[in-house]
């Protein structure tokens, strides 16, 4: 067993590694971390390059793969490369939820139905008012329909709710919501909002350290850095107290680089801190 | 600066044991852009600028003439300091500063009367400024005068020197306050 792999195993390092695929995005919500939105640099993750570094991640002893922007699903490329991504590890692709009607719903049907993929779905508050305050007109909606249009075509559904004070009755009311759809309790994920990137700026959010975010290598075009919630975006600049190396290929070069930076690492909050 | 030098709030997680003294300088909060560089690079500069078998006023004549060989004001000003402290006279560390690549200077000889120091400068402008192989009066000066593993030794440091000079010169580092205002104490100001 590698050392990376005995890590993992021990909890010193997460078993997930996270791939920001691109940066860009239809919507820019108040608190993204990444400054994403439709104009930025889109930073992208060349697709062949994201398998050979999760067929890497499987070697290492990772045992699942995350990809996440931005947008992932603004690259038309993306529902094959998260399929052959699958085909190597267990997958997790964050989204907004905005994108999945028309054709690029039904190539996202035909690339994922029936493979190990879970599509995490943002959905911040119980009514439209208060999250589309956050992640922008008509997201609401759009999640409303997306979400039970896949669950019915066969794909796995997370639901991440992004918050900094919710009411107990405004989590009843969105369990409510996605128990209707099929999307049952444990893949309904409550976090709160860090205090990076845009979040920063606006002064909201949990501040959070190194010890207060998971040990999850995460490949950015810019390197490698700490947790996905590491690589933020400030004022056009990204953030480099999280990195790690800026090499990222072979994976094993951040990977070792990260397990000596655990090495150091003191107990933190991330579980009190529900950062995940 | 031509890059942002990285304070310790931005410092990547590896980089942090350098900032854990304060801050680190400009050279270590450039180059923490791309810490799996600056983890190899450092304790190899250490190694090659640091304590070794070459005694400290050898390092540092070797530091300074070589900077101003290639004219790198932020090498030439922070290490005319620590020069000092090695034990150089004004004289000498104003001959390494100022003249022109030539240990037959009639200045730079009467700075440097061990026949020792001018077999090593002259070596160091060989090396530093030359082109080409090295000429035979350098290569039997240097040999007479110093061991086979100082010769290694001093000739890396030449080439380390010069990796930092033209680092420092190309990002346009800034001489620290405290520098500049040591080298108007001792003579050396604008």
């Amino acid at each position: 067993m590698s050392s990376i792999a005995e890590a993992v195993e021990a909890g010193v390092l997460g078993e997930r590694v996270w791939f920001y695929a691109n940066y860009h995005c239809n919507l820019e919500c108040t608190y993204c971390l990444t400054e994403s939105g439709p104009n930025v640099d889109r930073r992208m993750l060349d697709a062949d390059w994201m398998v050979e570094r999760a067929r890497e991640a499987k070697e290492l002893g990772f045992r699942s793969i995350g990809v996440t922007g931005g947008e992932p699903f603004m690259v038309s490329s993306m529902p094959s490369t998260i399929a052959r991504i699958s085909e190597i590890l267990p997958t997790v692709v964050l989204s907004n939820g905005s994108l999945f009607h028309g054709p690029r719903l039904e190539r996202i049907v035909e690339a994922l139905a029936g493979k190990d993929v879970h599509i995490q779905i943002s959905l911040d508050a119980p009514d439209a008012v208060a999250n589309d305050t956050k992640r922008g007109e008509e997201n609401f909606a759009d999640v409303c329909s997306a979400i039970p249009r896949l669950v019915e075509r066969g794909l796995r559904v997370r639901i991440a709710t992004t918050t900094e004070d919710l009411q107990q009755e405004d989590h009843d009311r969105l369990c409510a919501l996605h128990r209707e759809w099929g999307v049952p309790d444990e893949d309904h994920v409550v976090r709160p909002i860090v205090a990076r990137g845009r979040a920063a700026l606006d002064g909201i959010g949990v501040v959070a350290t190194q010890a207060d975010l998971p040990a999850e290598l995460t490949i950015t075009a810019e390197g490698a850095f700490w947790s996905a919630f590491g690589p933020t975006v400030r004022n056009g600049r990204t953030d480099t107290d999280m990195l790690i190396t800026r090499v990222t290929a072979p994976l094993s070069r951040p990977a070792e680089a990260m397990l000596r930076a655990a090495g150091g690492r003191v107990a933190g909050a991330d579980a009190t801190l529900g950062i995940r | 600066m031509l890059v942002p030098a990285l304070v310790v709030e931005d410092a990547p997680l590896l980089m942090r044991p350098y900032y854990a003294g304060g801050d680190p300088g400009p050279i270590l909060a450039t180059m923490a852009h791309v810490p799996e560089l600056t983890e190899v690079a450092m304790p190899f500069l250490g190694a090659a600028l640091g304590a070794s078998s070459v005694d400290f006023r050898t390092k540092e004549i070797v530091i300074v003439r070589t900077s101003a060989l290639l004219g790198c004001r932020y090498c030439v000003d922070s290490h005319t300091t620590v020069a000092l402290d090695a034990g150089l006279s004004f004289d000498q560390v104003l001959a390494l500063r100022e003249l022109a690549p030539s240990a037959a200077d009639s200045d730079l000889a009467s700075a440097f009367v061990s026949s020792r120091e001018r077999a090593l400068i002259t070596w160091i402008d060989a090396v530093a400024f030359g082109r080409g192989s090295i000429a035979a009066p350098a290569n039997e000066a240097i040999k007479a005068n110093y061991a086979d593993h100082e010769i290694v030794e001093i000739t890396v440091l030449i080439g380390a020197t010069m990796l930092l000079n033209r680092y420092a010169t190309a990002l346009q580092l800034p001489v620290g306050a405290s520098t500049l205002e040591r080298l108007a104490v001792e003579g050396f100001g604008p």
